[in-house]
């Protein structure tokens, strides 16, 4: 099998940037059961956007890499090993659908969408950061197993 | 709702994470035993023979945070135990080994005897020292057994 180069990170790296959108998202849920809805709207399209910015940039271009990069890593000590940017890079795709589902329900004016999507990602981005738990890695052999992804046992490069 | 009761609801949220999150690390690299089929080289398309002794065989994806590690974690084992093999099989373009072999998450390993029968199945990362406990048990085991038992078919 060919195995092309893939950038490689600093797995501390996504479990920071985790821990922040973890923070954001609590807040998020605390703003929407307070009743601030607008203010939760407006704070969940940002974690979207972010989103957005590490599922199609890659985890390693995200803006809490950077903050990581020059804030939090001299102050650590070397990486015992690096990670393959890929599934934290996925991880940011299941983040951004969930949260994405959520804008817009909040928009359509759902009640309580915010709140649950907020609450959802949150339980995700908190396993990731504290336990080291990578959803992605597991929704993706589920769509695997389900057919969902590269249907026909044929690979992408292959095409 | 007023904060008090709103700051109630998150430390619920944050309590009920940690606790899924504890039961789910106390399950990580569990060995569970099993009486399972017999798997052959070919069933997953594998290039290398399977051990005299026993065979770590590990289930991977592309898309595998901690596939990486227990590869290289399973390999030093293999290379240190004379008729151990390790081998790791890719199943981002085999869904159907994930369901033949009921992968539910990544990695998982089944631990093979000399015969190529599941004795072990290991969901997610395994540590070291449970590895090497379960494959003293399956080369020990398979080192008393009578020739005559064998080669088991295959089932699968």
């Amino acid at each position: 099998m060919s195995r092309t180069p893939r950038p490689m990170l600093d797995p501390r790296g996504p479990r920071f940037g985790a821990g922040l959108t973890g923070v954001l998202l609590l807040v998020v849920v605390f703003l929407a059961l307070t009743g601030a809805s607008a203010a939760a709207l407006a704070l969940l399209a940002v974690i979207t956007a972010l989103f957005a910015w590490g599922a199609l940039a890659g985890a390693g271009r995200h803006p809490y890499g950077v903050l990581f990069k020059k804030f939090v890593r001299p102050r650590l000590a070397p990486p015992t090993e690096l990670e393959d940017a890929a599934p934290p890079t996925f991880a940011q795709g299941v983040g951004l659908a969930v949260t994405l589902v959520g804008l817009v329900l909040g928009l359509v004016g759902v009640p309580g969408a915010v709140g649950i999507a907020a609450a959802a990602a949150f339980a995700a981005a908190f396993l990731n950061a504290v336990f080291d738990y990578c959803l992605g890695c597991q929704i993706y052999l589920l769509l695997l197993r389900f057919g969902v992804l590269n249907r026909g046992g044929r690979t992408v490069e292959n095409v | 709702m007023n904060s008090l009761e709103a700051i109630g609801l998150l430390f619920a949220l944050l309590a009920a994470t940690t606790v899924l999150g504890l039961v789910w690390r106390a399950r990580q690299g569990r060995v569970a035993s099993v009486s399972g089929v017999t798997i052959t080289p070919a069933d997953v398309a594998s290039p290398t023979a399977f051990g005299p002794a026993a065979t770590l065989l590990q289930f991977s994806t592309e898309l595998c945070a901690r596939c990486p590690g227990t590869r290289r974690l399973l390999a030093a084992v293999a290379e240190q135990r004379p008729g151990v093999v390790h081998v790791d099989v890719d199943l981002t373009h085999r869904a159907d080994l994930a369901n033949r072999y009921a992968v539910l998450q990544t990695p998982t390993t089944l631990i093979l005897d000399g015969s190529g029968r599941v004795r072990a199945r290991v969901g997610g990362a395994p540590n070291r020292v449970d590895i090497n406990a379960t494959l003293d048990a399956v080369t020990q085991n398979s080192n008393i057994r009578t020739p005559t038992e064998t080669p088991g078919a295959s089932y699968v």
